[in-house]
């Protein structure tokens, strides 16, 4: 009895094991935070610092993007929040946009955060009701921000320098 | 039986999650290539065929079905232990990777040719997976190294004429080789605890 117990145990905790094996393998966490986080938000009880949350929306409203993006990361430290990423990678756009011309290495921040935000909102939808932003859902940013870093013949259209930013 | 049902198991999934960690500018998790799953495979056989492991002992029909699912796992979690330490000694790109690769498989047929015993394959296993580790985590590493040190130009005055393009892998953090070693020292270990074949003594009655 005690050995089919033990016997038991052993079997359990070697598939619990090979299935956080298996899920560290899948999402490849960076920090602790990101994997305590990620395992949270995998049972549903993830939770964004609000107050955080709400210093760097102030702070994206005010075009002070850098200052924002710290905000948000403090209020998503493991970048399980789909809200926040979303944020995060339209500060990486307006930072990066220019009439002129794009900054490639913000616009591809700005992708790889819509990207975070698509993979942690549920079936990848994400609408962000928000009346000064004139992209309010991930895939028509995703879409803005890889139109972007795109090389065209339209680039060089002088027209462009008439184009505004959303 | 705590060897059976916990040791094993969670030092060979422990091994699994160790060899494919590598540190850079950011922590990467690298599954098994495909050709570690037949290279690992090589292994399970030629410990079978040694006597270093006896599957018999772990599944057969005289055992309770809870012994055998015990059984199942340890062979299991050894099969990806073992393509996670290949994973582990064998370099990431290149050159070297198809060297290395080639050498193993040369190297586990060979063994397994030679027909050894138990202890004689669990030397040879610390011998391969030794070597290949020095000479990735230490060798190609310093031939990689975009900072150099004297190894590094030793190395360059004894490949004089080759080009280091062939040979330089993506240059890790030191901290990479230290997990890898424990991962290969950890799963050499686990080998040595599997439950080896029996061998009964004969002795001469006149």
């Amino acid at each position: 009895m005690r050995e089919s117990l033990l016997r038991s145990i052993g079997l359990a905790l070697a598939a619990a094991y090979a299935f956080f094996i298996g899920w560290l393998y899948i999402r490849q966490p960076q920090t602790v935070a990101e994997m305590t986080g990620a395992m949270s938000a995998s049972i549903g009880v993830y939770q964004v610092d609000e107050t955080a949350f709400a210093d760097g929306l102030r702070l994206f409203r005010a075009s002070q993007f850098e200052a924002s993006r710290l905000a948000f990361d403090r209020a998503d430290r493991a970048h399980q929040d789909p809200r926040t990423q979303f944020y995060i990678a339209y500060s990486y756009y307006r930072q990066g946009w220019g009439r002129v011309y794009n900054d490639d290495v913000l616009f591809q921040r700005g992708l790889e955060a819509i990207d975070r935000a698509i993979a942690a909102a549920p079936n990848g939808r994400i609408v962000v009701e928000d009346r000064d932003l004139q992209m309010r859902s991930g895939d028509e940013l995703k879409a803005e921000l890889q139109a972007g870093l795109r090389r065209e013949a339209s680039d060089f259209n002088p027209l462009k320098v008439f184009r505004q930013r959303k | 039986m705590i060897r059976e049902a916990f040791v094993l198991p969670l030092t060979f999934l422990t091994v699994t999650l160790v060899g494919g960690i590598r540190v850079a500018d950011r922590i990467v998790l690298v599954p098994p290539p495909l050709f570690s799953l037949v290279l690992a495979f090589l292994l399970l056989g030629l410990l079978v065929r040694s006597g270093a492991l006896a599957p018999e002992r772990l599944m057969n029909g005289a055992r309770s079905p809870l012994q055998n699912a015990g059984g199942a796992v340890i062979l299991l979690t050894a099969f990806v232990a073992a393509a996670q330490a290949f994973n582990a000694a064998i370099p990431e790109a290149g050159l070297p990777r198809l060297l290395f690769s080639v050498f193993l498989f040369v190297l586990l047929v060979n063994t397994s040719a030679a027909a050894p015993d138990r202890v004689r394959v669990l030397r040879s296993m610390l011998v391969i997976f030794g070597s290949a580790f020095i000479l990735k985590f230490i060798i190609l590493a310093a031939l990689s190294d975009p900072a150099g040190g004297w190894l590094k130009r030793t190395l360059l005055a004894m490949l004089e004429g080759l080009t280091l393009g062939t040979l330089s892998q993506e240059p890790y953090r030191p901290v990479t080789g230290y997990v890898a070693f424990a991962a290969l020292a950890l799963f050499i270990g686990s080998l040595a605890l599997l439950p080896a074949r029996q061998t009964t003594a004969l002795t001469r009655t006149s």
